[in-house]
């Protein structure tokens, strides 16, 4: 049986651990479920920080004799950018092929926070309804992002191809068992396992999909279950077939 | 046989990851290092020695910890080939929280600076982990550590941010 401190251990390691004791501990342990509201909201923001644009003079790895493992309290200061002229007439074959690659893509803000920023853009979409979206008209969104559901969790009521970093991807909602939920297929944001998120009063969880991007499935108010958004992330996600 | 990446679509498509996986790699170099453009060189050099490497690369899910541990090599090197003067780590963080108060909140800019006062042995698991989303096994098998280990540095990174930052850290577990 979990108890506090190994509940609050466990979550600082990893607050995206789903394991099932540890689940049935914050739903008996107030205090630990409070515990990780505040860690989730800190979780939240340390991967703003960590994503946040990128400053040309940094507080560097500590290290006082140029090694990379060092742990000294004193830093290196860093070096000029190398001349790398040499380095590329040498590579300039092997540039000219990987080169397009190198300054394309700027780095990417919080993932979560842009879904957030992209859903309060989009207040309607949240209404509570059991009118379905024509049936046509949800294919014609999923189609552009080479997609189908196959039994979705709930109906669908509002869809719409929207701009999301530069692409068109799938804007549903779903009224599930849970209120309405909101699903965005992100076809071209990849992420290397399932993370939530609590960002200005939504709560959701991102879970990716092998080879397809990733799947953003979030609710409105505190009081969202994010267990039972994951399981609508997992049922969705299952009910996707691409088409490509 | 053809190579994973040998013909003109097989390219294409390392291109296109080096492309997907660049910029999360270019924040993991930044946070290794702390200065934007040093993980530009590093993020660089990684994409040369990576396309060179190419057919090593057997299965295209496991890009991302090939990618890791070639950058981390990279960063290895760029301390050996040159011998480095020392300034204190306040200096730094001190010249670093004029501009991000310009560009972001300010509590972005306090967790910033208090990562880059976590020790490399904690900040680094930390940054795998949130920023590339690797799971602990993988961070152990990345850093040559047990499990445990990691899981011990996870801890220890969060708890020391969360006290840095000033938030309500009366009940975290003591070690």
């Amino acid at each position: 049986m979990t108890d506090c401190n190994e509940y609050r251990r466990s979550m600082l390691a990893d607050p995206g651990d789903a394991d099932p004791g540890l689940e049935a501990h914050r739903k008996t342990c107030p205090d630990c479920a409070g515990f990780s509201e505040r860690l989730l909201k800190f979780e939240s923001r340390l991967e703003r920080a960590l994503r946040a644009p990128m400053t040309d003079a940094g507080a560097g790895a500590a290290r006082a004799d140029g090694s990379p493992r060092g742990n000294d309290p004193r830093v290196a200061a860093f070096p000029p950018r190398r001349a790398r002229w040499l380095a590329m007439a040498a590579s300039l074959a092997l540039a000219l092929t990987v080169g397009g690659v190198l300054w394309l893509s700027s780095p990417r803000e919080s993932l979560a926070a842009d879904v957030v920023t992209h859903m309060k853009g989009e207040p309607d979409a949240w209404r509570r309804t059991g009118v379905p979206v024509p049936g046509p008209q949800l294919d014609e969104v999923l189609a552009d992002a080479h997609l189908r559901l196959a039994g979705p969790p709930g109906i669908v009521s509002y869809a719409s191809s929207c701009k999301f970093h530069g692409r068109q991807v799938p804007h549903l909602v779903m009224q599930t068992e849970s209120g309405p939920v909101t699903v965005m297929v992100l076809v071209h944001d990849q992420v290397g396992k399932p993370m939530r998120f609590d960002e200005e009063g939504y709560r959701g969880v991102i879970v990716p999909d092998a080879g397809h991007g990733s799947l953003a499935v979030l609710t409105q108010g505190r009081e969202a279950d994010l267990p039972a958004i994951e399981r609508i992330a997992a049922r969705v996600r299952s009910s996707i077939v691409w088409t490509r | 046989m053809k190579d994973q990446f040998g013909g003109n679509q097989k390219r294409a498509r390392f291109q296109a990851l080096c492309q997907s996986l660049r910029p999360d790699l270019l924040r993991f170099a930044y946070w290794l290092a702390g200065d934007r453009a040093l993980a530009e060189d590093v993020v660089q050099e990684t994409m040369l020695r990576a396309w060179k490497a190419r057919d090593s690369l057997q299965d295209e899910t496991a890009a991302k910890p090939w990618f890791l541990t070639i950058i981390r090599r990279e960063y290895a090197r760029s301390f050996e080939r040159k011998r480095l003067p020392t300034v204190s780590v306040d200096e730094l963080v001190a010249s670093e929280e004029p501009m991000l108060a310009a560009a972001e909140a300010e509590d972005a800019a306090e967790l910033r600076a208090a990562l880059f006062k976590l020790p490399e042995e904690y900040r680094e698991p930390l940054v795998m982990q949130v920023l590339m989303g690797f799971t602990t096994a993988e961070i152990a098998r990345e850093l040559d550590l047990s499990t445990a280990a990691v899981l011990t540095r996870l801890f220890r990174a969060r708890r020391r941010l969360r006290e840095m930052c000033g938030e309500d850290t009366g009940r975290d577990p003591q070690e």
